[in-house]
């Protein structure tokens, strides 16, 4: 995951969110951000990922957009909350949480926010007028055919594990690891955009 | 010993420059040996062995390398080097997996130009450092924001200056001057995690075929195939690869015909009348402003059709090691024109001077070294 998110950020073309009010550039994200992406992808004849979520009659949901899948960092999740109200929908008050990933955190008109701690992030990269500095996010936005990887020679992923008793005769240390040889590809670039981001709330870090 | 500890060991010939050995580790100790001092008459000041340390430390702080040097005859002595950016030793890197900076370096001064030149007391960087700028604002509304958050590859230096290939030419900017607060530098330590990546445009000349001038290092090969990102306010959105009215579901994409430098190529797209480039940005609208960008759009395929001459292809793209933009990488051949991945880590072995013999040096060009490396099991 880590390989194929590095080579994503270094390959795919991007766009600088402009719709936060932070006075950076990029600017924190707004819901414009969202729609902007969304209408590239959907202009570029990307697939999207999921269809949609039908409304029910319950209290605090609403229907959910089909989407594309954006891959966010876990620092921005305080930014999707402020944007409640205006285009961002929890993942609590999905209609139904059968069709949501672990990682799940929401959506945003036709875009659903997967947030992982290892989703890239450059520190202290942009300054603002005022000599201020903030992180710079890559959230990447992934229409279905956008990528893929490729195992190669059909030798696919091994999870390996030696117990302690194996791994050293003072049975101090264990190994767990995984190996594979894959490629990955960027199969249609007109189908991915790293909308790029700072963040408006402060981490209380 | 365990099977937790590394261990590796090679040899090289020294070039004129910092020597980069790549390892599936990041060793804490390293040792090596000149081959070629050892092996020839005994001569004073040359360096016989050296060994270095990553919590080795000297009262300044600085990680030292420990040198032995013959001085009289077959005496040896024992020396340091101080192992700093100006004066380097052995050191270990790790470069992939995040982004990484140098320290932020206040910018004093800059030109209004092309290319632009800033001034920053003693950088330190060389021609080919990729340096990110931030802030560049004189006032709230004037300066040289439209620059900031772009990679910049560095074309010039003089001890104080760099220069960078950016127009600011243009009537909305304004160069900076007397230290701007805000405004600093500071260096990329491993811009290419993958190559070729996104490229933001400095330039573009519209004719017959498109010559595009990139910001950082393009690394893009004859061949290649290209695809631009343009927003409106750049100008010639006319290249961007939108679907293809023409050939429905094709997006418009283009192959690179030659490479003039590090930062120029040529692609096949005719951009006669096309809307011209416009790179005076205006400093009001950097807000919320996305680049102009071309990009690499994957692996060079023929597909099966003979590459001749008078094809757009032709000669055959190179593998990028070895070539005009050329890079190191710790991977093997792959599809030529592919993405190369370029994260890496291991050691370096500069060619610094010793602190109290200033005329000995680990290693001269032609030089032979061995090298030993390790990371241990227990200990730090």
């Amino acid at each position: 995951m880590l390989i194929l998110r590095d080579y994503i950020i270094s390959a795919a073309s991007q766009i600088n969110a402009a719709g936060g009010s932070n006075g950076f550039n990029p600017t924190n994200l707004g819901v414009s951000d969202f729609s902007l992406v969304a209408t590239t992808l959907d202009t570029n004849n990307a697939y999207k990922f999921m269809s949609g979520i039908e409304g029910m009659d319950r209290f605090g949901t609403g229907p959910i957009r089909s989407a594309y899948f954006m891959l966010s960092s876990t620092e921005l999740q305080g930014d999707f909350d402020n944007l409640t109200g205006s285009g961002f929908l929890s993942q609590w008050n999905y209609p139904t949480n059968a069709s949501a990933l672990p990682a799940e955190y929401g959506s945003v008109f036709n875009i659903r926010i997967l947030t992982s701690s290892e989703a890239p992030v450059a520190r202290a990269a942009i300054a603002n007028s005022a000599g201020t500095t903030n992180d710079l996010y890559y959230n990447t936005v992934l229409g279905k055919q956008a990528i893929t990887h490729i195992n190669q020679d059909g030798y696919s992923m091994n999870l390996i594990y030696r117990d302690p008793y194996y791994s050293g005769m003072l049975a101090q240390n264990a190994t767990l690891a995984v190996k594979f040889a894959q490629a990955q590809a960027i199969t249609q670039d007109t189908a991915i955009r790293n909308l790029l981001s700072t963040r408006f709330s402060t981490l209380g870090v | 010993m365990a099977e937790y500890s590394r261990q590796a060991k090679g040899n090289f010939k020294a070039g004129g420059a910092t020597a980069v050995i790549n390892l599936p580790f990041q060793p804490t100790f390293v040792e090596f040996w000149n081959e070629t001092n050892i092996a020839a008459a005994v001569a004073a000041n040359k360096t016989c062995r050296g060994w270095w340390d990553a919590n080795f430390l000297d009262a300044g702080g600085n990680n030292i390398t420990m040198l032995e040097i013959y001085s009289n005859g077959s005496v040896t002595v024992f020396d340091v080097i101080s192992n700093t950016a100006s004066n380097p030793g052995v050191n270990s890197f790790f470069g992939g997996l995040s982004l990484q900076f140098g320290p932020s370096k206040q910018i004093v001064s800059s030109t209004a130009a092309s290319p632009t030149v800033f001034t920053v007391t003693g950088h330190g960087y060389q021609v080919g450092d990729t340096v990110l700028l931030e802030g560049l604002f004189q006032s709230a509304t004037t300066g040289q924001p439209q620059m900031a958050g772009i990679p910049f590859t560095i074309s010039a230096i003089t001890t104080n200056t760099f220069s960078v290939k950016w127009d600011s030419s243009g009537s909305n900017y304004t160069a900076l001057s007397a230290s701007p607060v805000g405004s600093t530098v500071k260096k990329i330590l491993f811009p290419d995690l993958y190559f070729p990546g996104t490229l933001p445009i400095s330039a573009l000349t519209l004719a017959a075929t498109t010559t595009v001038v990139t910001t950082k290092n393009h690394q893009l090969q004859v061949g290649q195939e290209v695809a631009f990102r343009i927003p409106t306010t750049w100008g010639p959105t006319q290249l961007n690869s939108l679907p293809n009215t023409v050939i429905p579901g094709s997006p418009i994409y283009g192959y690179v015909q030659s490479v003039t430098d590090q930062w120029t190529f040529v692609v096949n797209i005719n951009s006669t009348g096309f809307t011209a480039f416009a790179p005076n940005q205006t400093v009001a609208a950097t807000v919320g402003r996305s680049f102009a960008q071309v990009l690499a759009v994957g692996d060079v395929n023929s597909g099966g059709v003979q590459i001749s001459s008078g094809s757009a292809l032709y000669p055959s793209p190179l593998y990028s090691v070895g070539s005009l933009n050329s890079t190191s990488t710790i991977n093997g051949p792959a599809i030529i024109g592919s993405y190369v991945n370029n994260t890496s880590q291991g050691f370096t072995i500069g060619s610094g001077t010793a602190t109290n013999n200033t005329s000995a040096v680990i290693m001269a060009t032609n030089d032979l070294i061995y090298w030993r490396a390790s990371i241990s099991d227990f200990g730090t």
